[in-house]
């Protein structure tokens, strides 16, 4: 019993020691998902996801989900001949989260938290990111990037979200549903909480979120990028019969059209 | 229930929406003899299926909706089969030499600039001259006076010295042509090397093509077009499920269960108009993708990056 208590601590301090090297021990952040596992099925159109936790009662809570890293391929924007706007320069962005979400609590703007010194806002992001061809200009293209992929809905920043229930022995409750847009592909993701107190954050915990693909996705992607040959003469042979089949029919109706 | 994931394209769609699309572009289909990919890529787009994705998965589409085209049309004799073959051979090739133009255009930079020229040029002449045609066609009609043919007999003696000297002369029957075979093929080139730059499948340069440069019968030139859209189509799908994995099945799925049944309509809805209204009505449609891509090349974007290809 001692040894597993042994190694659960070691655990959990080798784990905190790598989130977060300044971390404060002013008590417990608790983090709970309601899910850690989201199936993607035939009717699946996004879904929400319930998160609930606790801080000491006289600290804020930002609760960020992210990941997976990947690098982007972007087309800059700029003029040809003087006037026809156009996909003109090639630019990467390595090492950029594909979803990058942030809730912030109710009762405080958000600037207060989107600090690249703690850690979160797109500004933090930037740090990390790199840039291809290097003279071209990271923080604008980055700028332009996170407009785009807010408008697909897998980058946003979402003011006084988070809830606070009534203090009690010096500890707070906290809940959020998260938005799991259906632009989020398969893979996992980290959803991360962080306790701040006078600007400085005190502590960090982070919990994996798989969504996985099931039923006719799953069966249809398998198939699409294993067998793609076999794959791509199934799509024709159903169009085909599908075509013939109506075709058909129409007739069978006696020209009701 | 109304929603669908979309395993490829990695997004979920409304399906009442898609199956919406798929049948008016069916229609057009059925009409107009064009497989629509034109319209079809952008609007899919514009619900957020990556660009790669959506051209894929019409082009699957496209197989069933002109399937169900080329039948209705084949029951009403409008497809002449031995023309549709020699402008696909010429189709096919001209479509290999085009996707070789631009990989080396693309190595040496400008192709994006040469497929937007392209597209502007095209749709603009193509959608500007049709336009410009019928107009005259219907005044012309209205106005028994003038007869219709004389322009177009006029223009057939005036060729016919070189044309006839070509070899492998051939009677399309259903066309009502005695042309070489070569006319077609090249014809089918041409078009074919266009459709590669501009990635599409030619439906709209093939109609005028077929109209005004083989002097087909209206009614004759939509069936043999969804004919030969059909096997162009099957061969674009097979190689981007096989090379690119970008067809989408559920998507092309719902978008054929609208399409099928739009291009039925659509035929019998084409043979009750008259052949300068169905190009009027054609030509509108070209114009007005002209005017939305000269719009999108003139104003300033709002957001200065795209994403490149889709996977």
């Amino acid at each position: 019993m001692k040894r597993v208590m042994y190694g659960l601590l070691t655990v959990v301090l080798v784990s905190l020691a790598w989130f977060n090297t300044s971390m404060a021990a002013e008590g417990p952040l608790l983090l709970e998902l309601a899910k850690t596992n989201i199936k993607i099925s035939t009717f699946y159109n996004g879904t929400t996801l319930d998160v609930a936790g606790s801080l000491p009662a006289d600290e804020d809570v930002v609760v960020q989900l992210s990941g997976p890293k990947k690098d982007v391929h972007l087309k800059e924007k700029g003029k040809v001949a003087g006037f026809l706007w156009m996909n003109k320069t090639d630019v990467s962005l390595e090492n950029t989260p594909a979803v990058y979400m942030v809730y912030t609590p109710s009762g405080s703007t958000a600037a207060k938290f989107l600090n690249p010194e703690l850690g979160v806002g797109y500004k933090a992001l930037v740090k990390d990111i790199t840039i291809n061809p290097e003279s071209a200009d990271k923080a604008f293209i980055f700028g332009e990037y996170v407009k785009l992929m807010e408008k697909s809905g897998v980058y946003a920043i979402n003011e006084g979200t988070i809830k606070y229930g009534e203090p009690k022995d010096g500890m707070k409750g906290f809940t959020i549903s998260l938005t799991i847009p259906s632009k989020m592909s398969a893979g996992t993701y980290k959803v991360a909480a962080l306790s701040m107190k006078d600007g400085v954050v005190t502590s960090r915990v982070t919990e994996d979120l798989t969504l996985e693909l099931s039923g006719l996705p799953a069966t249809i992607s398998s198939l699409a990028y294993g067998k793609p040959l076999l794959f791509g003469f199934m799509a024709v042979f159903i169009a085909v019969g599908a075509g013939l089949l109506v075709g058909v029919l129409f007739r069978g109706g006696g020209g009701a059209h | 229930m109304f929603y669908m994931y979309l395993p490829i394209a990695g997004n979920s769609v409304n399906i009442l929406m898609i199956l919406g699309l798929g049948g008016f572009v069916g229609l057009l289909s059925g009409i107009f003899g064009v497989g629509g990919g034109f319209l079809m890529t952008p609007l899919l787009m514009m619900f957020g299926i990556p660009p790669t994705v959506a051209a894929a998965s019409d082009s699957n589409q496209i197989v069933g909706a002109s399937t169900s085209g080329t039948l209705a049309h084949m029951r009403h004799g409008n497809v002449d089969i031995a023309m549709g073959v020699m402008l696909l051979i010429g189709g096919i090739a001209g479509g290999t030499v085009g996707v070789q133009v631009i990989k080396l255009l693309r190595a040496m930079g400008g192709a994006d600039f040469l497929i937007a020229i392209t597209y502007v040029i095209m749709l603009g002449g193509v959608g500007g001259y049709m336009f410009w045609e019928s107009l005259e066609g219907l005044k012309k009609s209205k106005n028994p006076t003038v007869e219709p043919k004389t322009t177009e007999a006029e223009q057939k003696s005036g060729k016919k010295s070189f044309l006839q000297k070509l070899p492998l002369q051939y009677k399309f029957e259903k066309s009502g042509c005695h042309i070489s075979m070569l006319l077609p093929l090249g014809f089918g080139i041409l078009v074919g090397i266009l459709a590669a730059i501009m990635g599409v499948g030619g439906g709209f340069i093939m109609v005028p093509v077929m109209v005004y440069l083989l002097r087909m019968p209206m009614h004759v030139v939509v069936g043999t077009s969804l004919f030969q859209i059909l096997f162009t189509c099957i061969n674009v799908t097979v190689m981007q499920a096989y090379s690119n994995k970008t067809v989408d099945f559920v998507l092309a799925v719902l978008l054929l269960l609208g399409s099928t049944i739009g291009a039925q309509v659509g035929t019998s809805i084409g043979k009750k108009l008259k052949a300068d209204q169905l190009k009027i009505m054609l030509a509108s449609l070209v114009l007005l993708v002209c005017a939305k891509m000269m719009a999108g090349l003139l104003m300033t974007p709002t957001i200065m990056v795209a994403l490149k290809g889709g996977h």
